[in-house]
């Protein structure tokens, strides 16, 4: 076969990224597949480890405090218990959980990747302890790294706030966040204001064209843009705004508001369209590229071909062609039902690629619960890997000897309730990366 | 007496608010309660389906006479709640022949016009019937938003000077002396606003209040028995449950019946932007407390891909059930629901009971809900001593006036005109109003059905703070996304004229109320829209673990209040343009930024 | 083997043909809301869309153009609310450039595009006035081939006119065609002609049988592919079309050039699918009996291989269009999957030389966009740089119309610092719109994949 590497990642997210970096360290070829763009690009572009403890339903139950969580008032609600040191707190995961596979060291290994990846990009690495963000909703939100343009507006500094909107854009409003961030108790004085983008366009007009707009200082919107809000300035020290303020030259843009406002200027993280997701996937991709991983992406790894309990390829489907990708280890790492590396239908569900076991209730009511943000069945949906990260059988044996796991695919994790979806990614990305590397180099 | 004569018409579905409409264009000084939004009960949770009475046509040809009267009368008033796509009863092969001529014989009997087709043509209208199909009849069957219909029957009746009050629920009937004299009601604490709004007019939550009139209606359809029971009267009506599944688009553009004697599953109706898959007939004890079950969706989807078959793989994006206020008089004692009649049935408590001063209304049809309104209104008409004629079959609705939906909406109201045309629809007549005099940028609220702040704001002067009742009228959040990125949006815009508090609890309402129904379509593409709605509230927004809900004081302290703490962030005046990347790199946008550890200040 | 060049390229234009895909057991799209192919019934593509927006932040149109709202919007969305009747198509749709970024994008299989091509389609069909400036331009500049066809007759003479300033002046006032830009110089010698005075397929399989022995390869190994040059390799840059006749030579392949039109991706772009499909009939019906035979269809433009691999099947209903589709590839992605291209390209080398280098959007779709980079990473005396992952910006026909220029350049602003950055001065790319736009930013010379390959490898 004329495609052939030491090691084959499939999948592009954090996990794929991670898994390819890790193997690449060990001198392997290795080759990262991946089908569109991730959802990265849907995801705030926080790196969550460990935010909360999902109350009800998918914990141990023991209900203790671990050291450093905030306080809970056992019992009087089913949300989720905030989380300030992640490593202490995975010990009170459920048992099936990855994080008890990987371990508090393995998490530290996918930090580490991850911090050499993003450099000065985001912060947060000095510490083990998480960081409380802002959110556009209005609350707060436990995470382990954050951009460097959202590290000025913390929760825990305690800095008169300033949260600014625009009047067209419906998905954050300023005052309404600022009044709920005070009924969470942060510990500063916080307003909201809405004000008009200085330069006007279409009502639908896309967050990428304020971006734009911004990088490129189109008709002086920069300083328009500051004239703007220092009317509503007073003695506020920082000033929020939604994630776009710039995307090419997103800390020039910022740099250059906080010259002219005289206070810290932050972004709120939003959801899609994220600017912050697709910047932190072209920090993973330059990395990838810097690492010598070749990557092949648009087309869909549609099945595989294995002898002996050991996979030999992925086929990939080329329109209509189905191409041959070989390698000697495989990782797995195609996301949960978002990233469609979980399926489902009626009656089941799938892992598509290898046909992996995904554990299921078998009446799809069992699924989920009544409460919106109940302990969802699907929530945890996934493969189910042994100790080294392999996916397993219905009896709990490998289900091929050459394929490892990472990331969204792996069961066993509420990812949105704990808030650990990027570090389930990077922990498990880089054991299966690492292992995949060492025995393809062996 | 000089004093206007006065009604109080409980239950705020089709029946009740036709009703109130008719005797407030009488002159009668109307009130309207209803313990939830309008159509909280039966009204909105039915398919839609606007009858041409091809359905009664060989089983009931008084009723299919009656239908095909009223959908006339309708296209003419509710032109904005009523889009006539035309309706088909398909042939499948198994389906019997004889019922087929049957069908025919009865739609003429009864003044239908109906067309038979062959398969060929059947398909060449809607392409994706199955190939198998024997052939069909084309009747005037349309989609009524049931919704919209009653709004602008309350709507009007406000217009007339009635009292139309929501999320008021009768706690007690007042009688005294024998003879029925009022209600009482609680006005609830949890929705509505105590604010006095344009048009409906609500009490002050919490409270109860008692509402004395010359005459009461009981048209609380299911509930009729529980308001009897107040009255100490007895109402057997006989509720029954049926499910309807909604698909995220329309795979059909005219309603597509089966064209057998009865049976479940064996309508597909295109409502809005997406079809209705219905339904079941089953008796339930309680119209508000019977099983959901998978099952019945199941026999939907496996039951109408057989006319359908593009079905069996399609999106669905939420099931409802609904509860048929089915009403017989004790005697005829039927075993089977579905052969319960669907005529309708006026209960004069007076005659029947010996107790004056009220009348239930039940069974019937929403299709035909104005020919009741109008039967009862005469009735309470006549022992008013009111005389004055019925107006509602001429007079088109509010929204219903002359109004043409193609216009250039990018021109008039800067709306691309997918959007313009979607707003048209709903608004009718009302659009020139809502937008028109709409100040201000109007970015587009929900994308999946295209309505814009405008709309949204026009909907919460009407019903206040409750986002469902604000769902109703605009069809926002309920698209596929299932209100994933819209709910909050729709919050915010009850910001700043309500309270953040209250907007966080009309979302959390809102979302819960969209998750129920979401629950039954969690597989394929609507599970993994689920994930991605959950990571967005959960994960993105942390709305579960939100320390202004619990109330809980979180220890800010405990947290890391960040590296550079207390400093400006050091990035300006760097050389942003960066060198270009190493042999075979990659150049992307980011290395720009990364080109900045080289240059200097 | 009948010669393309012996009858004018497209047949007179104006009847739109009948038929659409039949309705089958897997969605099909049928057409429900007309008679034409143009108003197929997409609305069951928007089953497919969660919303998560990715196919907005990948467009590279409303990054900078407020005017239009999006992919997302254009596709999914758009088509959800429709009716059978009395919905509009949108007139931002003429804004989408078909740079097809959010089919690359979307996490989901939303056919986006095909959204867009549908709309265009029916929105040109039947809401745009045939008499207008704009329309009679598109139509110009979708049939390229028509132009260039007359052109080839008299090259020199074209050359001249086309760059004689008061007829630009003219096309931009009268027609909306930008002056900004120099039109592309018709060679002397066309590919085909070329081609025909070498020998044609006769010359290749003595060629491909030398090599073949000179490998050690069986001297009757199936290695036989069909060559669609496209109008611009036969045209324009007859140079690329003969590094691929002899680079796939070397390889042993025996090459045919069958009879062919133009690929249709600037019709598609301009809603002109009535033209299209005429030209994809005709390019399916010689391809396909080839495929019969054994051959692959392998093209050097990444437009024309995404053409016949997706927008054919998704379009239209041609006897045999899915084995073409199928059997259609790219020339470098062919050699990968058939040959030990890098162990080839390992034991060559060429001549010190840097290149910058921009994957076409078209070619990112195909999964295409790293090929290039990763082969050449590994030849000796090569320097490779990417210039980015954005869009060129003139996206075929895009670029060339006078209310789009701006915007043209705006897009690929980026790529045009990129370019000046990297080391080297000349461009690389598959595609011959996007040189044309690399041309035109920068002044570089700009070279196709395959020249360097002649190079390495020949």
């Amino acid at each position: 076969m004329a495609i052939r590497e030491d090691v084959l990642v499939v999948g592009g997210g954090i996990a794929g990224a991670t898994a390819a970096l890790a193997a690449a360290e060990s001198d392997a070829k290795v080759r990262l597949l991946s089908h569109k763009k991730s959802t990265l690009r849907q995801a705030s572009g926080l790196v969550d480890v460990l935010g909360a403890i999902p109350r009800g339903g998918s914990t141990d139950g023991s209900g203790a405090v671990s050291d450093g969580a905030a306080p809970a008032d056992e019992g009087s609600t089913d949300q989720s218990e905030l989380v300030a040191d992640p490593l202490a707190a995975i010990e009170r995961l459920p048992e099936d959980h990855p994080y008890r596979v990987v371990g508090a060291d393995g998490i530290r290994n996918g930090l580490e990747i991850f911090d050499d990846v993003v450099g000065d990009a985001y912060e947060g690495g000095h510490t083990d302890r998480n960081a409380l963000v802002l959110t556009h909703g209005g609350t707060v939100k436990p995470t382990a790294r954050y951009p460097q343009s959202v590290a000025p507006g913390l929760a825990s500094a305690e800095k008169k706030t300033l949260l600014v909107g625009f009047a067209g854009l419906t998905d954050f409003d300023a005052p309404a966040a600022a009044a709920h961030l005070d009924a969470a108790g942060v510990p500063f004085d916080v307003d909201g204001a809405t004000v008009t983008f200085p330069i006007q366009f279409r009502d639908d007009a896309l967050t990428t064209r304020f971006a734009k707009a911004l990088d490129k200082d189109q008709s002086g919107v920069r300083k328009r843009l500051a004239d703007v809000v220092s009317e509503q300035l007073d003695d506020h020290e920082r000033v929020g705004f939604p994630a776009m303020l710039g995307d090419d030259a997103g800390e020039e843009v910022r740099a250059d508001l906080e010259d002219r406002l005289g206070a810290a200027v932050f972004q709120i993280p939003t959801g899609p369209p994220s600017l912050l997701g697709m910047q932190l996937e072209d920090l993973l991709f330059d990395a990838l590229d810097a690492a010598g991983v070749r990557i092949s992406s648009g087309n869909l790894a549609v099945g595989y071909e294995a002898n002996d309990g050991r996979i030999e390829s992925v086929l990939v489907d080329q329109r209509g062609n189905e191409v041959p990708y070989a390698a000697e280890e495989f990782v797995l790492a195609t996301g949960g039902l978002v990233g469609k590396g979980i399926d489902s239908d009626r009656e089941s569900v799938t892992e598509p690629v290898f046909g992996c076991h995904v554990p299921h209730p078998e009446d799809r009511y069992d699924w989920s619960e009544p409460a919106a943000f109940g302990a969802h069945a699907f929530a945890r949906f996934g493969v189910v890997p042994d100790g080294d990260l392999r996916p397993t059988d219905g009896s709990g044996s490998e289900e091929f000897e050459n394929l490892r796991a990472a990331g969204g695919v792996l069961g066993g994790a509420d990812t949105a309730r704990e808030k650990s979806a990027a570090g389930v990614s990077l922990a498990t990305g880089a054991h299966a990366g690492r292992r995949a590397g060492e025995e393809a180099t062996r | 007496m000089s004093k206007t004569p006065s009604a109080l018409v409980l239950g705020g579905g089709s029946t009740g608010c036709g009703i109130a409409r008719d005797l407030a264009m009488r002159g009668v000084d109307v009130t309207l309660v209803e313990k939830g939004n309008l159509t909280h009960g039966t009204t909105g949770r039915m398919h839609g389906l606007l009858h041409s009475g091809g359905r009664y046509a060989v089983s009931d040809q008084k009723s299919a006479t009656e239908c095909i009267e009223e959908n006339r009368v309708l296209r003419r008033i509710a032109s904005h709640c009523v889009e006539m796509t035309g309706g088909l009863f398909v042939q499948r092969p198994e389906d019997d022949d004889e019922y087929f001529e049957e069908k025919l014989q009865g739609c003429r009997e009864c003044g239908i016009p109906a067309e038979a087709l062959s398969a060929e043509e059947a398909r060449e209208m809607e392409p994706y019937l199955a190939e198998d199909i024997e052939r069909a009849i084309r009747v005037p069957d349309g989609a009524v938003d049931p919704f919209r219909l009653c709004v602008a029957n309350a709507a009007d009746a406000i217009e007339h000077g009635a009292r139309v009050e929501t999320h008021a629920e009768v706690t007690d009937v007042l009688v005294e002396d024998g003879e029925v004299v009022g209600v009482e009601v609680e006005h609830a604490s949890d929705g509505g606003s105590a604010d006095g709004l344009d048009s409906f007019v609500h009490g002050e939550p919490g409270t109860t209040e008692e509402l004395y009139a010359d005459y009461v209606v009981n048209a609380t359809g299911a509930w009729a028995g529980q308001i009897g029971e107040m009255a100490d009267v007895e109402v057997a009506v006989r509720p029954s449950k049926g499910v309807m599944t909604i698909m995220n688009v329309r795979q059909v553009d005219t309603v597509i019946n089966r064209c057998r004697p009865k049976g479940d599953a064996d309508i597909v109706v295109p409502h809005e932007t997406t079809c209705i898959l219905g339904t079941t007939d089953e008796e339930v004890e309680d119209p508000e407390d019977y099983p959901e079950e998978g099952w019945e969706v199941d026999l939907m989807i496996d039951t109408l891909s057989e006319l359908v078959p593009m079905l069996s793989e399609a999106r669905t994006i939420r099931s409802f059930w609904g509860v048929r206020p089915l009403y017989e008089p004790p005697e005829v004692g039927s075993e089977d629901p579905t052969d319960i009649t669907r005529d309708f049935f006026l209960l004069d408590h007076d005659e029947r009971d010996g107790l004056p001063g009220m009348a239930s209304i039940v069974g019937g049809k929403l299709t035909t809900y104005r020919m009741m309104a109008e039967d009862i209104a005469d009735h309470v008409c006549e022992r008013l001593g009111v005389d004055a004629e019925c107006r509602t079959a001429e007079e088109p609705l509010p929204g219903s006036e002359d109004f043409s939906v193609l216009r250039d909406w990018m021109d008039e109201f800067g709306l691309r005109s997918p959007v313009g045309l979607r707003s048209a629809e709903r608004l009718g007549s009302r659009i020139d109003e809502v937008l028109g005099e709409w100040d201000g940028p109007n970015p587009t609220v929900c994308e999946c059905e295209a309505v814009t702040r405008a709309e949204i704001q026009d909907a919460i002067s009407q019903s206040g703070t409750e986002l469902n009742a604000v769902r109703i009228r605009t069809r926002a959040s309920m698209g596929n996304c299932q209100g994933a990125f819209c709910c909050h949006r729709m919050a915010n815009e009850l910001v700043p004229e309500y309270d953040e508090p209250t907007a966080r609890d009309a979302l959390d309402d809102l979302y819960q109320e969209r998750w129920k129904g979401e629950r039954h379509a969690l597989w394929g593409e609507q599970l993994s829209q689920a994930m991605l709605k959950h990571h967005l509230h959960a994960t993105t927004m942390n709305r579960d673990g939100d320390p202004a809900a619990t109330g809980e004081e979180i220890d800010f302290g405990a947290f890391d209040a960040g590296e550079s703490e207390g400093e400006l962030s050091d990035t300006s005046g760097g050389d942003r343009s960066g060198d270009a990347v190493a042999d075979g790199g990659r150049r992307t946008r980011t290395d720009e930024t990364e080109g900045d550890a080289d240059g200097d200040s | 083997m009948s010669d393309a060049e012996n009858s004018p390229p497209t047949e007179p234009i104006d009847s739109p043909s009948q038929g659409g895909p039949e309705p089958g057991s897997d969605f099909e799209p049928v057409s429900v809301f007309g008679d034409s192919e143009t108003t197929m019934d997409l609305r069951p593509g928007a089953d497919n869309c969660y919303k998560c927006s990715v196919c907005d932040t990948s467009c590279p149109v409303a990054e900078v153009d407020d005017d239009f709202p999006g992919p997302k919007f254009q596709g999914p969305e758009q088509w959800r609310l429709k009716r059978k009747e009395g919905s509009e198509i949108d007139d931002s749709i003429m804004s989408c450039s078909n740079c097809m970024r959010c089919d690359d994008a979307c996490p989901s299989s939303v056919p986006l595009s095909q959204m867009h091509n549908t709309a265009r389609g029916e929105y040109v069909d039947e809401q745009m006035d045939k008499l207008s400036v704009e329309y009679v331009r598109n139509r110009i500049l979708a049939n390229y081939r028509t132009s260039a066809w007359f052109a080839s007759k008299v090259p020199r003479l074209a050359n001249a006119v086309m760059s004689f300033g008061p007829t630009r002046w003219v096309m931009e006032k009268a027609m909306g065609v930008t002056s900004e830009r120099e039109f592309p110089a018709f060679a002397t010698q066309t590919f085909r002609e070329w081609w025909r005075k070498r020998g044609g397929a006769d010359a290749s399989r003595r060629n491909a049988r030398e090599a073949r022995e000179r490998r050690g390869d069986p001297a009757d190994a199936d290695k036989k592919i069909a060559y669609f040059h496209g109008c611009y390799s036969n045209y324009n840059t007859p140079e690329v079309g003969k590094a691929l006749v002899h680079v796939f030579e070397s390889f042993g392949y025996e090459i045919v050039a069958p009879e062919q039109r133009c690929s249709g991706t600037p019709m598609f772009a301009n809603g002109m699918l009535a033209d299209a499909e005429r030209a994809a009939e005709v390019n399916v019906s010689s391809f396909a009996d080839l495929v019969e035979e054994g051959y692959d269809a392998v093209a050097s433009c990444t437009s024309c291989s995404m053409a016949l691999k997706q927008e054919y099947p998704e379009l239209f209903d041609i006897d045999g269009i899915d084995d073409v589709a199928e059997n259609t590839f790219e020339a470098l992605e062919y050699l990968r999957i058939q040959e030990d291209l890098e162990g080839a390209i390992a034991d060559a080398s060429v001549e010190e030389q840097a290149f910058a280098y921009h994957a076409p959007c078209h070619a990112r779709n195909q999964g295409l966009d790293r090929q290039a980079l990763e082969l050449f990473r590994e030849l000796d005396g090569v320097a490779m740089e990417d210039v980015g992952d954005s869009c060129s910006g003139i996206s075929g026909t895009y670029g060339w119309k006078e209310e789009k220029y701006e915007n043209s350049m705006k897009i690929g602003e980026d790529m045009f610092e990129h370019m000046h950055d990297a080391a080297g001065d000349v461009g690389m790319t598959e595609c011959p719109t996007c040189a044309m736009q690399m041309e035109h930013g920068t002044g570089y010379e700009i070279k196709h994949p395959l020249q360097l390959l002649e190079e390495a490898l020949c």
